[in-house]
């Protein structure tokens, strides 16, 4: 099996919680990629097997959101909005920034495997902190290019391994996303753009 | 169905629904949709995504017509008509959205359609020419390109750039098969139709991907650059690879058989066939036939070709001897399931009153007993039940399009389906299932005896039970209502005599009872009696045998007359149901001889019966003279068995 | 002119996301009251009075969007579309961030009204902290007994299950939205039937936006009359929350009354003006899917039939500021390819029409379009507008041929002029927009 005891009760979990076990597929294919980073097809099999699917109806699905990843993604994820709000604020310089700070284009993994970055065209929700791009999911807005040092600096500078429940100011962390207690430090995080 | 029904001034109260198509007054059942209402008016939507089996999905758009009254275009596949309602399909405003639609279809469609099997019988092609645009105003760019020609198992290949998402083949494994197989994978403009990792796909059904495919998406492996249709000369005739009676159109091309297509039935097939029926085509075509008539000598007498005149005489001739010497009992008479209805009839009929023996048969088994009241449940009437009960994998295995018939009456009319395992008691199975209004019983023939049983117990805690006894071979049960079997005369009439099954007549054979044989393309069933058929053969002094079949029959046989397999001749069969389908020549005969028909007359006439009807309609009218079922049955319908005869 | 805070009166308070924090500056009493002093159809009047339209773009009137539901047929269900994709919009990630118990209370209201024992709220995956945040704000509600069995002893009794997505702005769309909680790829389904009638597992059910169910917390406790008579006017009533964005000062969120507030009042005394001095040439309210206006417009008040009538529309509540020295090819380009993104593929002319309106605008801003091409991509868009499945597909041609008809020079100077003569050569300004 390539899903842990752990990862398969919280499937199971998620199945009883729902009037009806398919509706739980979204955050199971979550728990599959929390632990291993992208969607391995064993694990969709899994997921399959575990919600009484077809296969095929689960990667019909996973196939379908731009956040589940078909292949192994470096550590860490940047991603940055190139959509309008963002771009009359100078998205594309960031982009470019990005694009000689990590040395790879859009879309690729730093030769480290310490970074993927991509652009997205995809509004983000942070369009009152444009420019923005999200690391590991945690929002960061009003992005400058001493920021955007600091940040990376600060998420993949440090140790790659544990420190999952630590908050994104003080923990670099892996890709994984497991539970952690947001809210206050997230919304610190957010930079003073839209809050006023 | 809506308050506003009837409420037109001057609207008749007939239950249907009044609208206008294109000025047009179409009177239609209330829920119909105004694609099936235009059809039935004569005119002409293009569709690609709906399908008369599936639900509506209004993917495609290329139906968008203009209802009065509604602000913008609606998809005539998926609009509900309703009282009033004026409907355009000729506006310059739907012309231009189907150019518009068109001209979006071929952005990414590759120009391959000099070397697609579908060209020619393709509705982009079709469309494109009728409603299209003449050019694209897309500039020279790259179109989304995908792995052409993937094979998906070894029947279909999937071609995602002909690719124009019309959900056609995921809903049917959503809607049809349920089996899922195939899905749509990404999204947007990326979108394809794939299964889990590419694994083959593994349905039995698959043959009827390409079918329901608008395009030349998804082809057969085996048809690939095979023939253009318009090079293909087609029949209609019925699937010979089991009792269902799936329609098919029979399509061959300079005299070889090169596929099957379905033919919708709604009562039989409702479109679908399976790949084992589907993909039966190479046996058809086989070069090794019995091709010339032939006398054999017993002992070192050799053997010589004659004419069939010379070939019939000699059988009569040496039946006759049998019958003079042994007597009528020495005589038996077998005749394989791919026989007609008529030829059965003149069979049957030549054994009991021209022969004078009670030895006839069309399978091994017996079937004592065997009532009509096997047989009251229709194909189409599992539909109508509240419950099913499947006994055994048998019936599915044997007639697998029947399992799509059960899915569809599990979803589309919530009929609870229970596939009863060999283990389990008619006892058990009445207190689990009980108080339904119409139950459903599916058994194969050879456990009928089971069958009945549980009917008998369900019948006593159910308002009502019907059963359908799946026959075996594509006329097997025609024989059977023809009486081509011992104890059963024509209509199931008691015979007067008792006589040997299949199976006893070649032991008799065998040790010498039977002197004679007589066998109408009977070398698939003696050679199902695998050892004991060859006894047989080798020890009957006389065999005489009407034979297509390169076999241990035709290499037996002291006069040999060459047969006519089924896609060769006229005729009918009769399904499992009891629906008597015609069947028409599709292929020419392999041989220059008369008609089985025909040969059966002449026999009977040698034999001292002159006059017998011998060409098919003649004969079908004495057949029907003789079963007032079939008559009332006519073509494609079915033959009722009113009075259950013991 | 002033903010109006009702939804964000509380925004400040320490650590209002906690239960406790919440609950002392009144929150719950609304529930309180409701379970106490109203039936659930007294709820469903009091919401009607109130004259409030769904915050979610349409404008559809939430009372009797939750009177289609047909009478004695349960379960119900109720999904509260925090989905928020549409692009230059970011008020239901601050409301969820600054006040998530605001909307559990709304949400639990809202399933009060409609006899609803399990309520969604479906969350995109992008809003991550979001999600964790609202599904422990949950935890704590159920400890305290205002979700669940017997919620405040009364017997009402609802579950609420915090859903997140994966990255599909479709999944906005409520029936697209349905078919994803159902575990589905999130595409929009053939109406009728309307969710009301058959929505979520074959059930009657509502879809509310995030803002809506976070305003019925002040409905209840202060009444719909007073709702409709005192704030906004007409059939805009109530406070909005805006996003801006774009070229101004101070980008953020903003919650005014409709009606009594212009877009210059927004521009010039909450977003601090057009930045660095410059002057505005266009404006797209309503969020990514609208048409473009222009400066003249901003003396119209933020009202939503007004805005409609304008040729555009308050939508989602997006208000994205375009100064002088912006390209509008450039900017329809950055939308239409969000479509293209975001399209999911259902029908062909939204799948096909955003690739084909994508390849054209490329060419376009790159200066190698023909005029041929230009003429073209207008006629596309009538050839998707109004033929799509769904609005996804509609909306894309908006923004596009609003700001061709409003910028046509722009667009036809691009045709053939080897680059983009706005963002490249600012000199070549001049000529647009005149």
């Amino acid at each position: 099996m390539t899903l842990s005891a752990t990862t398969r009760s919280r499937i199971e979990s998620l199945r009883e919680r729902y009037p009806q076990p398919r509706s739980a597929i979204l955050p199971c294919l979550w728990a599959v990629q929390d632990e291993h980073g992208w969607l391995p097809p064993e694990g969709m099999l899994e997921v399959a097997e575990l919600l009484a699917l077809a296969p095929s109806e689960v990667q019909a699905v996973s196939t379908f959101y731009s956040m589940y990843f078909t292949r192994p993604q470096g550590e860490h994820l940047v991603v940055v909005c190139i959509n309008a709000p963002c771009a009359l604020r100078g998205a594309d310089d960031v982009v470019g920034y990005l694009e000689r700070k990590l040395g790879c284009p859009s879309g690729a993994t730093t030769a480290d495997g310490r970074f993927t970055w991509q652009s997205t065209i995809e509004c983000l929700g942070a369009c009152g902190g444009a420019p923005m791009m999200q690391v590991d999911h945690h929002f960061h807005e009003n992005l400058t290019p001493d920021k955007i040092d600091s940040i990376l600096e600060r998420v993949g500078g440090g140790p790659a391994d544990g420190a999952e429940d630590l908050a994104p100011a003080a923990a670099p962390r892996k890709p994984r996303r497991g539970r952690r207690p947001a809210s206050a430090e997230a919304a610190a995080d957010r930079g003073d753009g839209a809050a006023k | 169905m809506t308050d506003t029904n009837g409420t037109t001034p001057g609207a008749v109260d007939d239950g249907r629904v009044g609208l206008e198509i294109d000025g047009r007054a179409v009177r239609v059942p209330p829920g119909t949709l105004v694609w099936d209402a235009a059809t039935r008016a004569g005119i002409h939507i293009p569709v690609y995504c709906a399908h008369p089996k599936m639900e509506p999905v209004a993917v495609c758009r290329m139906c968008l017509v203009t209802v009065e009254k509604m602000p913008k275009l609606q998809p005539a596949c998926a609009t509900v008509v309703s009282e009033g309602m004026v409907v355009h399909t000729q506006t310059d405003q739907v012309a231009k959205a189907r150019e518009g639609m068109l001209e979006f279809l071929l952005l990414n469609h590759p120009l391959d359609c000099p070397v697609c099997d579908r060209g020619g019988e393709c509705d982009l092609q079709d469309f494109a020419f009728r409603y299209g645009p003449e050019s694209s105003r897309m500039p020279i760019t790259d179109k989304v390109h995908f792995e052409k020609a993937v094979p998906l198992s070894d029947r279909i290949e999937l071609d995602n750039e002909r690719c124009i998402l019309c959900w056609r083949c995921v809903r049917y494994y959503d809607e049809i098969t349920g089996e899922k197989e195939i899905v749509l994978q990404e999204r947007g403009v990326g979108t394809v139709v794939a299964t889990f990792e590419g694994r083959p796909l593994q349905s039995e059904f698959q043959g009827n991907l390409p079918e329901v495919c608008p395009v030349g998406a998804l082809t057969h492996r085996q048809y690939r650059f095979v023939a253009r249709p318009w090079d293909l000369q087609r029949a209609k005739g019925v699937c010979a690879e089991c009792s269902y009676g799936c329609n098919v159109n029979v399509d061959t091309r300079d005299f070889e058989l090169v596929r099957f297509a379905s033919r919708d039935n709604p009562l039989v097939d409702d479109m679908w066939l399976c790949d084992r029926g589907r993909y039966s085509v190479a046996r058809w075509n086989q070069t090794a036939r019995v091709r010339r008539p032939l006398l054999r000598q017993s002992g070192a007498g050799g053997e010589r070709e004659v004419a069939v005149a010379e070939a019939v005489h000699e059988a009569a001739r040496r039946l006759a001897a049998v019958k003079d010497t042994h007597g009528a009992t020495a005589i038996g008479v077998l005749c394989g399931v791919e026989t007609t209805n008529q030829e059965a009839y003149l069979l049957q009929r030549l054994a009991r009153e021209v022969l004078g023996t009670q030895h006839l048969d069309h399978q091994l088994e017996t079937f004592p007993g065997l009532r009509p009241a096997e047989h009251e449940l229709a194909i189409a009437e599992l539909e109508e039940c509240s419950a099913v009960v499947v006994l055994g994998d048998r019936p599915e295995a044997e007639a697998p399009v029947l399992r799509l018939r059960l899915f569809k009456a599990q979803r589309r009319a919530a009929v609870s389906v229970h596939r009863v395992a060999a283990g389990e008691t008619a006892a058990a199975l009445a207190q689990r299932i009980r108080g339904e209004r119409l139950v459903g019983v599916v058994v194969d023939e050879a456990e009928r005896e089971r069958g009945a049983e549980v009917s008998a117990a369900l019948a006593a805690v159910n308002s009502a039970v019907r059963r359908l006894t799946i026959t075996r071979g594509v006329n097997g049960r025609g024989l059977k209502d023809l009486g081509m079997l011992p104890g059963l005369l024509t209509g199931y009439e008691p015979a007067p005599g008792a006589g040997k099954n299949g199976r006893e007549i070649l032991e008799a054979a065998a040790d010498g009872q039977v002197k004679a044989l007589l066998l109408l393309n009977a070398d698939a069933l003696v050679a199902a009696a695998g050892e004991l058929g060859e006894r047989a053969l080798r020890r009957a002094e006389v065999i005489v045998a009407v034979e297509t079949q390169v076999g241990a029959v035709a290499a037996a046989a002291s006069v040999l007359i060459p047969g006519h397999a089924l896609l060769e001749k006229a005729g009918s069969v009769t399904n499992c149901e009891g629906r008597v389908q015609r069947i028409r020549q599709a292929l020419p005969p392999a041989s220059q001889t008369p008609p089985e028909t025909r040969v059966l007359a002449m026999l009977a006439a040698a034999l001292g019966a002159p006059g017998w009807p011998g060409e098919t309609m003649a004969v079908n009218r004495a057949l029907m003279e003789a079963l007032p079922a079939y008559r009332q049955a006519g073509n494609g319908a079915l033959a009722r068995f009113a009075v259950a005869v013991a | 002119m002033a903010e109006y805070k009702l939804l964000l009166k509380d925004v400040g308070t320490p650590e209002l996301w906690r239960l406790d924090s919440y609950e002392g500056v009144g929150g719950y009493q609304a529930l309180r009251e409701a379970l106490r002093k109203y039936t659930p159809d007294e709820v469903v009047e009091e919401v009607k009075r109130s004259g409030l339209r769904g915050r979610g773009g349409a404008g559809f009137p939430t009372g009797t969007k939750w009177s289609f539901l047909p009478k004695d047929v349960f379960p119900r269900y109720l999904c509260i579309n925090a989905d928020e994709s549409e692009t230059g919009c970011f008020k239901d990630r601050y409301l969820i961030d600054e006040n998530p118990h605001q909307i559990i209370e709304g949400t639990l209201l809202a399933a009060y009204a409609l006899r609803v024992e399990v309520a969604f709220i479906y969350i995109r995956g992008e809003y991550f902290d979001q999600r964790l945040l609202l599904e422990r704000c949950v935890e704590e509600a159920r400890a305290a007994g205002y979700i669940g069995r017997s919620i405040l002893g009364s017997d009402f009794s609802c579950d609420l299950i915090v859903h997140g997505g994966a990255g599909a702005y479709i999944c906005g769309e409520e029936t697209a939205l349905i078919d994803s909680l159902e575990g589905l790829r999130g595409q929009p389904r053939l109406k009728p039937p309307f969710p009301a009638v058959k929505g979520l597992y074959g059930q009657p059910t509502v879809v509310n936006n995030v803002e809506t169910v976070a305003t019925l917390p002040h409905i209840v406790q202060r009444g719909g009359e007073w709702f409709a008579t005192n704030l906004g006017a007409d059939r805009s009533s109530g406070t909005r929350v805006f996003c801006a964005s774009g070229h101004i000062e101070r980008p953020g969120v903003y919650e005014i009354e409709l009606v009594k507030t212009t877009g210059r009042e927004f521009l010039d005394d909450l977003c601090g003006g057009v930045w660095k001095g410059r002057a505005l040439k266009a404006y797209q309210p309503g969020g990514g899917s609208m048409q473009v206006l222009l400066p003249e417009h901003l003396d119209l008040p933020m009202d939503m039939d007004v805005y409609a009538k304008a040729g555009s529309s308050l939508g989602a509540g997006g208000m994205m500021f375009m100064d002088e020295t912006t390209c509008l090819v450039d900017v329809s380009l950055r939308l239409v390819d969000f479509y293209r993104h975001e399209s999911c593929g259902k029908c062909v002319p939204c799948r096909e029409g955003t690739y084909f309106e994508s390849t054209l605008m490329h060419r376009l801003e790159a200066g190698v379009a023909t005029r041929e091409e230009l003429a073209a991509l207008s006629d596309i868009c009538d050839n998707m507008d109004g033929k799509c499945f769904c609005p996804l597909g509609d909306t894309a041609t908006w923004f596009v041929m609003s700001a061709y008809k409003a910028f046509r020079d722009e667009f036809e100077a691009h045709c053939g002029a080897g680059g983009c003569p706005v963002r490249s050569a600012p000199a070549v300004a001049a000529l647009v927009n005149a």
